[in-house]
């Protein structure tokens, strides 16, 4: 076992140690050798992301359940969902496309999502959930793979290049898909590493 | 704000899972193995064979970067003809449309960021093995860039999968993803693996006390 030096922090980008010292509100402190953010101070308590949580996990069952968007042609209308954009893919002889999309906007941000709320729930009433640093390892690889805001932004330009073609309408997916944009970013904002000082 | 420590020669190790600090206490011997005393995560000075994956990661990006390109991405049948439309064609045709916002949005997301990320992981693992002291806070910023931007190459990727997936009109209209898409999805993944193989430490390492040792490393 190392010994423990509770009062450093080592910059993750350039590995030179810092003394911690308390952040005023709304401020970051950066690393003095190559300038990365070192730390950023939080107003979110637990219960504040476990809030947010709840909301993206609302959200992303709407984002998969509705249709992301419709398209409508001479009488005729196609609308997908997420989970069934990734089965034509599958279908149409792309299943490492499907595989890697699936992946990224599908499983990733369901780790993302129940993950936390695996963690956070036990957190917010002061006890360590079993696995706790495995699933803190695990949601640092599932915001990684984590591309919700790519696909959000692929969904609308989706709609724009079909609107010439044909007529299209965004579906109550694509709604929530902005949603969760908005809500992981805030969620991640507040980091992980933090998670560990509440267990302490 | 936060000062740097300078304690002499101890080495400190910062947990990449919990943010713990430990002392380094195995150095460079690769026989060793530290974990953190708080959350179990290996501990490592710098990544196992950082430079290598990153290598390999890179040269088989760019390899598969030139079917990306020459292969069609996606295919459209409409009643009147059968269409096949590379990267750079789906490009053009929007500039060709008028839409110039969306085509210098997927210029970027599907030909700048895989480009820029090829040339600037290949100078940064070159400049890490031969170059060591050239302008470190500017290759720390490049990395960091990279590091951001990456994701954005899969926007043309979705786009196909959710074209094909709503354009199903049969006969009368329908697209279908083309045999470059799978390359260019794999240059995307293998982007993404050479950016979190390669070590960002490895660029503030001071020069080898050997230079003649070609991996810069003390045996």
């Amino acid at each position: 076992m190392g010994r423990v030096e509770d009062s450093l922090v080592v910059c993750g980008q350039c590995g030179l140690a810092h003394r911690w010292q308390p952040l005023q509100d709304a401020s970051q402190a950066r690393c003095t050798r190559c300038d990365a953010v070192l730390g950023r101070s939080h107003r979110l308590s637990i219960q504040g992301i476990l809030a947010l949580t709840v909301a993206a996990a609302a959200a992303y069952l709407i984002a998969i359940s509705s249709p992301l968007m419709s398209l409508s042609l001479r009488g005729g209308a196609e609308t997908a969902t997420l989970p069934q954009a990734i089965s034509i893919a599958w279908q149409g002889d792309q299943q490492l496309v499907a595989i890697l999309a699936g992946i990224t906007a599908l499983l990733a941000p369901a780790a993302f999502i129940g993950l936390r709320l695996y963690v956070l729930v036990p957190l917010a009433a002061g006890n360590k959930p079993p696995g706790f640093a495995w699933c803190v390892r695990a949601l640092h690889q599932a915001a990684r793979w984590n591309m919700v805001e790519v696909f959000t932004v692929g969904v609308l330009l989706s709609l724009v290049r079909l609107a010439g073609l044909a007529e299209t309408t965004p579906g109550p997916g694509l709604f929530a898909l902005g949603a969760m944009t908005v809500l992981f970013a805030s969620i991640e904002s507040a980091g992980l590493k933090h998670l560990w000082w509440q267990v302490r | 704000m936060s000062a740097a420590a300078d304690d002499g020669s101890a080495v400190y190790l910062g947990c990449e899972s919990c943010g713990l600090v430990s002392r380094d206490l195995v150095g460079d011997d690769p026989a060793l193995v530290q974990h953190c005393p708080r959350c179990g995560h290996v501990l490592h000075g710098t990544k196992p064979f950082s430079l290598q994956r990153t290598w390999a990661c890179v040269v088989a990006a760019a390899v598969l970067y030139v079917p990306a390109n020459v292969l069609p991405v996606m295919e459209t049948t409409s009643a009147l003809q059968r269409d096949e439309h590379t990267l750079l064609g789906g490009i053009h045709e929007l500039w060709l449309d008028g839409s110039w916002g969306l085509a210098i949005i997927v210029f970027i997301a599907s030909i700048a960021v895989p480009v820029l990320k090829i040339a600037v992981l290949a100078l940064l693992a070159w400049t890490a093995q031969r170059r060591p002291d050239w302008r470190r806070l500017e290759r720390a910023r490049l990395y960091r860039l990279i590091e951001t931007v990456g994701h954005w190459s899969m926007l043309d990727v979705y786009v196909v999968v959710l074209l094909a997936a709503t354009v199903r009109f049969g006969p009368l209209a329908s697209v279908s993803a083309g045999a470059g898409l799978l390359s260019f999805a794999a240059v995307v993944v293998l982007t993404l693996l050479a950016t979190w193989s390669f070590d960002p430490r490895l660029i503030w390492r001071d020069p080898p006390a050997t230079p003649n040792r070609r991996d810069g490393r003390l045996a």
